[in-house]
């Protein structure tokens, strides 16, 4: 059995919380990262959490010229070799969902990862929008 | 599988394991500036250097991690005295060569060294000839840049020190550079890089200039993609995908509502 992210929009109320945590959890040295998930306002009272679809057949790992993405065999998460990116960003540009992110300055891009199998998005989402759950 | 000890710790790697990933693999450091591991090794900087004992044999030698398998029975110190010493050298010479590199002088104070011995070269830019743009240009498969001249006229330059015609702009070189020493500049959709102008390609949304055309093109060609992943910036396909979100949603609470 894997677990994946869910969102169900409706639930979302615009907190935000979801970033703040995601960024805390991939804090490097103290420094808050930038967040994986991005909520986008759409009408008044209307957001969406967006995060990597974690895809079967991701354009990412396709585009990727020197195969430093690689599906994690335990959560089903695409990751970044961080050693092995060239940052040439061919995926931030190849992801028709946008969501890879280039952080400057950091050696890699970087992308959702679930956190190893214990997202901080979902551990705080007040409302359910985001959950991690069997599929 | 393969048995070797790195500072008296016994490892086991799988064969043809590089001597620096043995090293990392059992939880040791060493500094290095030209490897990257994407690319083929390259034994340029000498910073990884390593001593090793082979097995049966009495002496020991210094050598380049990044660039020497690890072999069965071998005995490998990381931060021996001859290791130190040589690694400094090597940063005085790189300091002496590149005095205004930020990365350099970390490197050389934390080994407590703040000047150089030898006479600092003024005339040089930071290129510490460490070849990994030149390696990574070829390994995106444009090899527009190459490593020419020898000694101490070696230098990274297009062939016939020419703006470079293969080169698409894509900045790769400048970002592994590890002293920053290759100048990308953007500015109002056009990059410059290796002395040479090239066109931006504007998102079809925000008008943001996200990538150069020449790489798109490569690119599109290159990873067999639909043309149309790569048209919005990474911002603008975000919001796109939300969009698709919610028009999902209200689709679903009008299926509900006829229910
Ligand atoms: S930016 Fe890194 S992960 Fe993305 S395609 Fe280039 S090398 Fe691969
Ligand atoms: S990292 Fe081994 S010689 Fe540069």
């Amino acid at each position: 059995m894997s677990k994946m992210l869910m969102v169900t929009p409706g639930r979302c109320i615009g907190c935000r919380t979801c970033e703040v945590a995601c960024a805390f959890r991939h804090a490097e040295a103290g420094v808050p990262g930038r967040s994986r998930v991005q909520v986008r306002t759409l009408a008044k009272d209307v957001w969406v959490p967006i995060l990597c679809l974690q895809c079967d057949d991701a354009a990412c790992v396709q585009a990727c010229p020197v195969s430093a993405l690689w599906r994690n065999a335990e959560t089903g998460a695409i990751e970044v070799q961080e050693d092995r990116c060239v940052r040439c960003n061919v995926c931030v540009v190849a992801c028709p969902f946008g969501n890879m992110t280039v952080e400057s300055p950091k050696k890699a891009v970087i992308k959702c990862d679930v956190c190893g199998g214990d997202p901080a998005c979902a551990q705080f989402c007040p409302t359910r929008a985001l959950e991690y759950l069997e599929v | 599988m393969l048995n070797l000890d790195i500072n008296g710790r016994r490892v086991t790697v799988r064969k043809g394991t590089a001597l620096l990933a043995a090293i990392r693999e059992a939880g040791f450091e060493v500094p290095t500036l030209c490897h990257h591991e994407a690319l083929e090794p390259y034994g340029a900087c000498r910073l990884c250097v390593v001593e090793v004992r082979e097995e049966g044999r009495d002496k020991t030698r210094v050598v380049t991690a990044c660039n020497y398998p690890a072999k069965a029975g071998l005995q490998v110190e990381t931060e021996s005295e001859a290791v130190v010493e040589t690694r400094r050298e090597v940063l005085d010479l790189l300091l002496a060569r590149c005095p205004g590199s930020p990365v350099i002088r970390e490197l050389a104070s934390s080994m407590g060294l703040h000047r150089s011995s030898y006479p600092p070269d003024q005339n040089r830019d930071n290129c510490i000839l460490c070849g990994l743009c030149v390696r990574v240009c070829e390994k995106l498969g444009f090899t527009a840049i190459t490593m020419a001249g020898r000694g101490a006229e070696r230098e990274v330059a297009a062939p016939l020190k020419e703006p470079p015609p293969d080169c698409v702009g894509c900045g790769s070189c400048a970002r592994v550079c590890p002293t920053g020493n290759i100048p990308l500049v953007d500015r109002d959709a056009m990059r410059r890089i290796w002395d040479r102008d090239f066109e931006m390609v504007r998102c079809t949304s925000c008008g943001r200039a996200y990538i150069t055309r020449e790489y798109l093109e490569s690119r599109v060609e290159a990873s067999g993609l639909p043309a149309s992943h790569f048209e919005l910036c990474d911002e603008c396909s975000r919001s796109r995908t939300a969009q698709t979100m919610y028009r999902h949603m209200v689709l679903d609470d009008k299926e509900a509502s006829h229910e």
